[in-house]
């Protein structure tokens, strides 16, 4: 009898459950999958208690991740997700997003028109940027001469052998070692892209690691003193070690946005647009970008900054500063694979 | 007696359930995905090649495989010349302590290891606690790192697969039959010559099964060296990794991925040779009479 009464209520439980889920889908909710250490947690809390929608989030750590999960489900399961450049490029071209619609992001005007209409989604109907940032040279001064690092060629200088650190993301080294090679990181010429493996073949012996998330690690315990660095880590890793700097190469820095777009399948299209619109108010922006400190696109966000932090190069550059830089755009699957068969030879040494 | 049947077949059942869902399905897709070719916007299209395997034989990816070979096949020693006294001792401890001593062993499961590969780092790093100790021993004058070299990552994959090199010896030492060490002492053999001859032959299953539980996942983890080795070489798993997420060139990935379980077929059989040796024995009287049985 005990366990007739025990089965029942197990029977309870589970009838149970698709009911709290209805309720909660009463309410509604919004599915985000973004980059790890991208919007704090109490923003999130805020949205749900100001809208009573509830925000289902999942993290990736990096764009082929994200880029695999959507394809292979189809566009279906997330409302909103947060793919940088090539990849959205990539994403469009492949229908795996769709658009938004623009009456209903009624704080669209507060961002910044130099980050908007990028050549991938020339009036942004599929994304709408997050946040944005650069791929530049960090440098530990205490040990690097500022004279000394001002090109991505410096990295070849004989005293930081073994002391470099690269970026494990070969679409963001490549791009740098084009750049150092005097081509566009871009470029689908066979030839540029031998003459960037050049660039890295001739490096790996300094290279001491190549890294994705460790970046702040390895430069704060002095592991490595110069290297590739996304703005962010390199402002984060400074409140640690204030010796450290980071630089915008002469010959070319990259640069990133990251945008929200919505994947074909969505199903809370509407919470979607609720969600990006409250993110880009002026103050809820300016809680992002304090946090994890990339660029933010929003003027108003900029507005509310100390003069300091809006004269800090790392953090909104000048336009001499990205003179030479590019964004990263989808090259096609055949340049994909001749950079990902240098990519292989460079690592096992031939 | 019926419901005992039907439990049988529930649980026997749910067994093979699983192992045909998770197990068997997953690594039948691969295999037929490593005779698939690439599309320019698909993943995989249904158009039959042996054209991936070819691209194996890349000198590039001969060499990724070997290293990865290297890697773990040391790996694998340095757990089995560690594990094997670590077994022998637990088995040959008091009963009361044993179960403490296993806790011990298994208590790093419980946290991820991904998460304690990260915590490796602030033990090896420069400032870390292995060079502070050494500062203090005054082995050492001044900062080093034992970071992103061959060092940390034998380190990392040596403590993350250890238990899985314990348990199987644990199991096949407890089991051995102490009178048969007390006869082998009887007819004059010192302690070397019977674990030669008597301990180490009965407990071969247990370091080969132990072996084959670390070199597989060593040849297959790629977060250890990528974390602690600087990933300035390629390795197998991350070779496979990339060629899922990076290149999106899936039959390539799957190809790589067949060869590795072949590979774990091959040891599989290996073992099943080896604890048939075993049984073989004329030593052990558990061997004559599986012997009988089977016949």
């Amino acid at each position: 009898m005990k366990k007739l009464a025990l089965l029942l209520s197990l029977a309870f439980l589970f009838a149970a459950c698709p009911d709290a889920a209805l309720a909660a889908a009463d309410k509604g909710e919004v599915v985000v999958y973004n980059w790890s250490e991208y919007i704090p947690q109490d923003v999130l809390d805020e949205f749900t208690d100001e809208t009573g929608i509830k925000v289902v989030y999942s993290t990736y750590e990096t764009n082929d991740a994200m880029y695999s999960k959507i394809k292979l489900l189809r566009g279906q399961s997330y409302d909103l997700v947060c793919p940088s450049t090539y990849y959205l490029h990539l994403m469009i071209e492949e229908g795996l997003v769709t658009t938004f619609d623009h009456a209903k992001l009624t704080n669209l005007g507060n961002l910044d028109p130099k980050l908007m209409a990028p050549p991938y989604d020339p009036e942004n109907k599929f994304s709408i940027p997050y946040m944005w940032g650069s791929f530049g040279m960090i440098i530990n001064t205490k040990y690097v001469d500022r004279e000394k690092a001002k090109t991505w060629r410096d990295l070849l200088r004989p005293e930081y052998k073994g002391k470099v650190i690269l970026s494990d993301d070969m679409r963001d080294t490549f791009g740098i070692a084009m750049h150092a090679a005097g081509k566009s990181a871009n470029s689908t010429n066979p030839d540029d892209i031998k003459a960037g493996y050049e660039f890295l073949k001739e490096l790996h012996p300094s290279v001491r690691v190549f890294d994705l998330t460790a970046v702040k690690q390895a430069f704060i315990s002095e592991e490595v003193i110069i290297g590739t660095s996304f703005n962010g880590d390199a402002l984060v890793a400074k409140q640690e070690h204030p010796d450290l700097e980071y630089i915008y190469p002469e010959d070319g820095a990259l640069v990133w946005i990251d945008s929200f777009a919505i994947p074909v399948g969505a199903k809370n299209v509407d919470n979607a647009h609720e969600f990006v619109n409250f993110l880009l108010r002026p103050e809820i922006a300016k809680r992002c970008q304090e946090e994890f400190m990339y660029s933010t696109p929003n003027l108003g966000t900029i507005e509310l900054m100390s003069p300091e932090e809006r004269n800090n190069p790392a953090l909104q550059p000048t336009d001499k500063d990205l003179q030479k830089a590019e964004y990263l755009l989808n090259v096609g699957s055949k340049t994909l694979m001749l950079y990902k068969d240098y990519w292989e030879k460079l690592k096992s040494g031939f | 007696m019926q419901a005992n049947n039907r439990f049988r077949l529930f649980s026997i059942s749910s067994v093979w359930l699983w192992l045909g869902l998770f197990a068997l399905l997953p690594n039948l897709a691969l295999f037929l995905v490593s005779f698939l070719d690439r599309g320019e916007t698909d993943f995989f299209i249904p158009v039959f090649t042996l054209d991936n395997y070819s691209r194996l034989l890349d000198p590039a990816f001969i060499r990724i495989f070997w290293d990865s070979m290297y890697l773990a096949s040391i790996s694998t020693l340095v757990c089995l010349l560690l594990g094997y006294p670590f077994a022998y001792l637990l088995a040959r401890s008091s009963k009361r302590m044993r179960p403490w001593l296993m806790l011990l062993v298994v208590v790093p499961f419980w946290t991820n290891s991904l998460i304690r590969t990260y915590a490796l780092i602030i033990i090896l790093k420069t400032q870390g606690l292995i060079n502070k100790l050494f500062i203090w021993l005054g082995l050492a004058d001044g900062p080093f790192s034992l970071m992103y070299s061959d060092f940390a990552v034998f380190m990392g994959l040596t403590y993350t697969l250890l238990p899985f090199m314990i348990l199987p010896l644990y199991a096949s030492i407890e089991k051995l039959d102490v009178r048969l060490l007390d006869a082998a002492k009887d007819l004059g053999a010192g302690t070397l010559r019977s674990f030669w001859h008597v301990t180490l032959p009965l407990t071969l299953p247990g370091i080969v099964a132990g072996s084959i539980l670390v070199f597989l996942p060593a040849l297959g983890t790629f977060y250890v060296p990528e974390i602690l080795g600087g990933a300035t070489n390629m390795l197998l798993g991350t070779f496979i990794k990339n060629q899922f997420l990076v290149a999106r060139d899936w039959p390539l990935g799957a190809a790589a991925s067949t060869i590795l379980t072949l590979l774990l077929v091959l040891l599989a059989l290996i073992y099943r040779m080896s604890s048939r040796k075993a049984a073989e024995t004329p030593l052990t009287e558990k061997g004559k009479k599986k012997g009988a049985a089977d016949a």
